[in-house]
């Protein structure tokens, strides 16, 4: 078998690797530090099937050796590890309580999100962080944000989002200062909700 | 082997842009997002050596190192000061190995990094404050273990900062912290501003900037995001003040910032000058005069000296 044979369906990673992931990477921290603003993804990126562009970007930005991605089964395909493996080299879980990272649509069964790690009292930076990939985000006002980052409120609406998803949120925010953040990847945007972020579901 | 000399003035091309590798940015990457989920916490990172001592900016040099793009402007102060040694190499090292375009304005600026000033000018949602950071704990001269600083955190006992400050009031019959000022950030953490002024800590409240705080040598990282409450800490009856001169900048007379106090001479003369010279300089643009100005007539810059 010769190293051809195993990357020739391979789609290509980052153009530049240093500045396509500073540039995805200033998206995510602008997200994460507005909760609910919606950013553009500033690159092109070729997404393998089972994955959208924005959390392709997302992980080719922030993955590597040092974190476990969790794929939930409907994006754990073939050319989705294949794809993150080759990239970022990072190892890809099947125990979601390994997961720095853990991606699922959501369309997909999300009770696994009670079993992402939330950090501990004392490191409370040792939580997961998930990425959920969504058809449309918009700032139409299903929920009204406030919190750190936030000057006043800031409206967000994910499609199709479940109210399981908002009974889990609210759990979360309570744990305080651990937690899971979350960030939505559509095809072109992102947004993300931090743990600090209060969410009123109108 | 072959060794290659290169002309300094062409950049560092054998360096990855911004001098840290891909996989090192990813790790402070990682915990850049972790710190502005979780405001005023201070994240491990995996501090790296840079080629520049501990002291110098090693901390604050990483984040901005892991933050800059080809598009940034960078400006870096160093006590409010555009022109000062360590400034002016952390500029030359971003000019030179990220090849960013550089400014001294605040206002140009798309990321500023500093050394103890918050710059006098409000700083926009497009910026991004990067502190240096020399110690992160702001419990550390109280409590030196760092297993009983993180349980006092986890536990929000801060009852022993409280006392401090209870201990100056009983000393000198005021809060006499001046400088790295507490805070409580978002009714939660308490933090340590760097060693700002306590004339800058009202300054980090309700910013509109994002601000990230970079330790080098004690490989933390903690952060502001914008709008976040930040409330330096006191009690009812001795509600936290910050400094105010009777003496206005010598150069643009400006009452509203931080002042250096600069001595002249050893006949006791001396004057009052802003330590942000940008502020000072654009007000000085504006036709703005101080007292110590040099194009003000002589004899009338009397202000300030002592012997009279």
């Amino acid at each position: 078998m010769t190293l051809q044979s195993q990357t020739s369906d391979l789609l290509p990673g980052f153009d530049h690797a240093a500045f396509d992931s500073n540039a995805v990477f200033r998206a995510l921290l602008d997200a994460m530090s507005r909760p609910g603003r919606i950013y553009d993804l500033p690159v092109n990126v070729a997404a393998p099937d089972g994955l959208n562009e924005a959390a392709t970007a997302a992980l080719l930005a922030m993955a590597d050796m040092d974190t476990t991605v969790w794929l939930a089964p409907s994006c754990a395909t073939k050319s989705a590890c294949d794809h993150l493996k080759f990239h970022c080299g990072c190892p890809i879980s099947t125990d979601v309580k390994q997961a720095d990272f853990a991606v699922a649509r959501i369309s997909d069964d999300l009770s696994f999100i009670t079993d992402l790690a939330v950090g501990n009292a004392e490191y409370p930076d040792q939580s997961a962080t998930l990425i959920l990939m969504v058809d449309e985000i918009s700032d139409r006002p299903s929920m009204t944000l406030s919190g750190p980052g936030i000057k006043d409120t800031h409206s967000l609406a994910i499609k199709d989002l479940p109210a399981s998803f908002h009974a889990w949120r609210a759990e979360n925010h309570h744990l305080f200062p651990c937690g899971v953040d979350v960030i939505f990847a559509s095809p072109t945007q992102i947004a993300a909700l931090s743990r600090t972020t209060r969410i009123e579901v109108n | 082997m072959e060794q290659t000399v290169k002309n300094p003035a062409d950049g560092a091309p054998d360096y990855n842009f911004a001098y840290l590798d891909e996989q090192t940015k990813r790790m402070i990457r990682r915990a850049l997002l972790k710190a502005v989920a979780i405001p005023g916490y201070q994240v491990p990172f995996a501090g790296r050596e840079m080629p520049m001592p501990y002291g110098w900016g090693t901390g604050g040099v990483q984040v901005t190192a892991a933050v800059i793009g080809p598009n940034d402007t960078l400006k870096v102060i160093d006590q409010g000061a555009d022109d000062t040694t360590n400034a002016v190499s952390i500029r030359q090292f971003f000019a030179k190995t990220a090849q960013v375009a550089t400014t001294e304005k605040t206002a140009e600026a798309s990321i500023i990094q500093t050394r103890h000033r918050i710059p006098e000018k409000e700083l926009r949602e497009d910026q991004v404050l990067v502190y240096q950071v020399p110690i992160p704990e702001p419990l550390r001269f109280l409590e030196p273990r760092e297993t009983e600083t993180r349980k006092m955190h986890a536990l929000e006992e801060y009852g022993l900062m409280h006392v401090k400050l209870y201990e100056d009031i009983a000393r000198h019959g005021h809060i006499a912290t001046t400088y790295a000022y507490p805070v409580m950030v978002d009714d939660r953490y308490v933090m340590d501003p760097s060693p700002t002024p306590k004339f800058d800590n009202p300054k980090m409240n309700d910013m509109a900037a994002l601000q990230l705080f970079g330790a080098g040598r004690e490989k933390r990282i903690y952060a502001l995001p914008p709008y976040t409450k930040v409330k330096s800490l006191d009690f009812e009856d001795h509600p936290f003040e910050v400094q105010t001169w009777e003496d206005e900048c010598g150069m643009c007379g400006a009452r509203d910032s931080y002042l250096d106090e600069v001595i002249l001479d050893d006949q006791g003369n001396r004057m009052f000058v802003c330590s942000d010279t940008d502020y000072c300089a654009e007000r000085q643009d504006a036709g703005h005069r101080g007292p110590q100005h040099h194009d003000q007539p002589l004899g009338t810059a009397d202000r300030g000296k002592a012997a009279e």
